[in-house]
């Protein structure tokens, strides 16, 4: 059922010609003429087209190209001859895909990197999405965006190593992170006054479009809020308020999953390098931003029943998030007395979930998920065997750079503009405005 | 090759929910696809038959799906699509399926859904799976390279099309469809692809599907469809519906989805659409099976997780 996210293909127009592409190439030819007679049986030629030999090829019947095939004989129900063999006529799309245990373990842990500040003035603009290949992805992740942004999600997460929600902290709350309060608050008060529709059919409530449509009526207004008085108000809010619409799910699909979660780490990620959240304000930003930003989510999770998008069910860390688990283990590093085996102590649970996000998440994935933890959380399970919190936090980020940020069906979502850039230098551009086919920008 | 004594001795393993050894499930591949290299891109199919949606590795609700629906081969059975991804258990679930393909090829019929795909398997689950339960790819690598030779569509009696998504801009008739070549991965856009992955809409005419894959098409469409083709219903899955079925588009199209309370968590009912012997449709709901087999829950650190060892 329903997975979401595959390539963001461009969807091919349905009045495609059919055979004008196939006659204008020098491989293919038709042989038969449009309505060919059922006699029409042996195809001696491998570079037959696929759309004409049908019997009965109407204007719009056609595939968008027309690869040299072998064809079955035209559909005779009367007929009392068997079906036509088929043989594969391609290689496997992707074959086995290299499993490497031995680069997994000694994969790098992602490091913290202090986040590069922007200079002022600067020239926004509309971030746009740029992943479509694997290729792609090795860009992204070689790329100066790549790699800073990679640093900011450790940066994150080191800044709350032993800290609980409720410790004080280094400094006061910014006015940045005052107003990203506010924001959640305002979000979550909308959910408090869109009830879920009574709705029979899909999972997914109806009632969260009108969420996200206030989202997206006051979204402009929600950023403007955010930033201070200067050269960066109101021009930034162009390329802001696209990360914080994909940041709480899709309106259309109704769900919500890493690939939103990661847009709104890239929404705190860009006011970090437009100077607005400072390395000092970390700690706050995790465990008061992010933890109101997770309260809201398993909100609107709930009343309107997102479905969890591209989630790998048992087989995933869990349904919707993934961050809270990097920054709650390390959390809980060097714990004196709670190790990665006391989720499954319920005591445990009970009392620290408010305090550990990684505990929270837990306890949380226990409430709503019916059965035994071991089958229906395998991941997490398997983890709880983990000796020490520190080896989780590690292997979490390195879960994390694998798992979500060099996964196409993930990243294909994510927004490059001029803060978070495809392109690190001209040369670059230039030398993919060269080479750039159609579709392919590398 | 092994004789049925040997197939209804792993037919019976499976039903316990054991998983095959490695060289059988290969073995069993290779028999299932002379078996369905023979089939149709659109497979003719006679009532009585069951009609079944996604089942998502969810092994003990498919054993409960037979339990409601009648055993196989008492009950035929018409899948349509999507066996693997997301459950803990799509090994044997899809194991199973295909063992009952080759023991009792004119009773059971199995379509292709978008998650039996290389690319999908990889990131759903079902790779994972293999990996873990084998401890290497092969049995991954069997059953990808099987579902290539999976029927895209069927039609039961010439009158309920059935398949995994949806229509196509580019598939006007059955016809059209029968000209495809299918045997190939599920390729990420054209006709293909659109029937594995589409999904009806409110709106008419075709839209661009948010899933970035397929389309969205409309009433419009599914009633022009089926007059084309002579169809009283087009049967799908690929949704997750909370009573288990929805009809929607006047009747023209119904969802079907075999999967209760789907990923342990959402609370749905299952459903599965039974056909009569004179076409009458009767649907049945299912809540997940009530009793389950204590997994094996032996740990296993993930890779992620693993001391260099120097």
């Amino acid at each position: 059922m329903a997975t979401p996210e595959m390539a963001d293909t461009e969807p091919t127009s349905p009045e495609q010609p059919n055979c004008a592409a196939a006659e204008s190439s020098p491989t293919t030819t038709c042989t038969g003429s449009h309505g060919a007679s059922p006699s029409l049986r042996t195809i001696p030629s491998p570079t037959l087209c696929c759309a004409c030999a049908s019997a009965s090829a109407s204007a719009s019947a056609t595939t968008t190209s027309c690869p040299p095939s072998l064809q079955p004989p035209p559909w005779n129900p009367t007929s009392a001859s068997p079906p036509p063999v088929y043989r594969p006529i391609r290689a496997p799309a992707i074959n086995a895909p290299n499993h490497n245990q031995t680069a997994i373990i000694l994969s790098p842990v992602p490091q913290p990197l202090p986040v590069d500040v922007l200079p002022l003035p600067h020239r926004f603009e509309v971030p746009a999405k740029r992943i479509t290949s694997p290729a792609d992805i090795d860009h992204f992740h070689s790329s100066a965006s790549g790699k800073g942004f990679l640093g900011f999600v450790a940066g994150l997460s080191q800044a709350v190593l032993l800290k609980k929600i409720s410790d004080p902290l280094p400094v006061p709350l910014s006015g940045t992170l005052e107003s990203l309060l506010n924001l959640l608050d305002t979000l979550s008060r909308w959910a408090d006054e869109i009830p879920p529709l009574p709705h029979p059919g899909r999972y997914g409530n109806p009632a969260f479009r009108l969420w996200h449509e206030r989202l997206e009526n006051f979204a402009e207004q929600l950023v403007l809020d955010l930033l201070p008085d200067g050269d960066i108000k109101p021009a930034a809010t162009v390329e802001l308020v696209p990360y914080l619409l994909d940041s709480f799910g899709n309106s259309t699909r109704i769900d919500y999953g890493t690939g939103h979660e990661t847009n709104f780490a890239a929404f705190l990620y860009c006011l970090a390098r437009l100077g607005l959240i400072k390395e000092e304000d970390y700690q706050g930003l995790v465990l008061k931003v992010f933890v109101k930003y997770l309260e809201l989510l398993r909100k609107l999770q709930m009343v309107y029943s997102l479905e969890p998008a591209g989630s790998h069910g048992v087989w995933g860390l869990d349904d919707y998030h993934f961050l809270p688990f990097i920054f709650g283990s390390a959390q809980l590093v060097d714990h004196k007395y709670m190790k990665p085996k006391s989720i499954h102590n319920q005591d445990i649970l009970d009392n620290f979930s408010g305090e550990y996000m990684y505990l929270g998440c837990i306890a949380f994935v226990k409430k709503v998920k019916k059965g035994l933890f071991a089958e229906h959380s395998p991941m997490l399970d398997d983890i709880s065997g983990v000796a020490h919190w520190a080896k989780v936090n590690s292997g979490m980020l390195k879960m994390y750079k694998a798992e979500v940020l060099e996964k196409v069906p993930i990243m294909q979502h994510f927004l490059f503009g001029s803060i978070i850039k495809w392109f690190s230098s001209k040369n670059q551009v230039q030398m993919a405005n060269q080479t750039a086919s159609p579709g392919t920008i590398n | 090759m092994p004789s049925h004594a040997d197939l209804d001795r792993q037919i019976e393993l499976l039903r316990e929910c054991k998983p095959l050894p490695e060289a059988e499930v290969k073995a069993l591949c290779e028999q299932a696809r002379a078996i369905l290299m023979e089939e149709w891109n659109v497979q003719p199919v006679r009532c009585p038959v069951t009609i079944c949606g996604d089942i998502h590795g969810q092994f003990h609700d498919l054993i409960e799906l037979f339990r409601i629906g009648g055993e196989a081969p008492d009950t035929n059975y018409l899948f349509m699509g999507d066996y693997v991804d997301r459950g803990y258990y799509s090994v044997e679930t899809v194991t199973l399926l295909v063992a009952l393909k080759v023991r009792y090829r004119d009773r059971i019929t199995i379509l292709r859904g978008n998650h039996e795909s290389r690319q999908i398997t990889q990131v759903y689950g079902f790779y994972d799976e293999c990996l873990r339960k084998y401890g290497n790819a092969n049995v991954w690598k069997y059953f990808t390279d099987l579902f290539d030779y999976l029927p895209l569509t069927a039609v039961v009696e010439s009158q309920i099309f059935c398949l995994h998504g949806g229509l196509s801009p580019s598939l006007d008739t059955l016809d059209n469809i029968r000209a495809l070549d299918r045997i190939q991965e599920v390729p990420h856009e054209g006709p293909m692809c659109d029937l594995l992955w589409s999904d009806p809409d409110d709106r008419c005419g075709w839209g661009i599907s948010p899933r970035g894959a397929g389309y969205t098409f409309g009433q419009d469409i599914a009633a022009q469809f089926n007059h084309t083709n002579g169809l009283s219903l087009i049967s799908r899955a690929h949704q997750l519906v909370m009573e288990g079925y929805n009809w929607c588009q006047d009747k023209n199209v119904v969802t079907v989805f075999s999967a209760p309370n789907y990923c342990y968590r959402c609370g749905n009912m299952a459903a599965i659409l039974e056909i009569g012997e004179n076409m009458q449709q009767e649907f049945i709901q299912f809540d997940p099976a009530p009793r389950q087999i204590e997994p094996d829950t032996t740990r296993k650190t993930p890779d992620y997780f693993l001391f260099k060892l120097l």
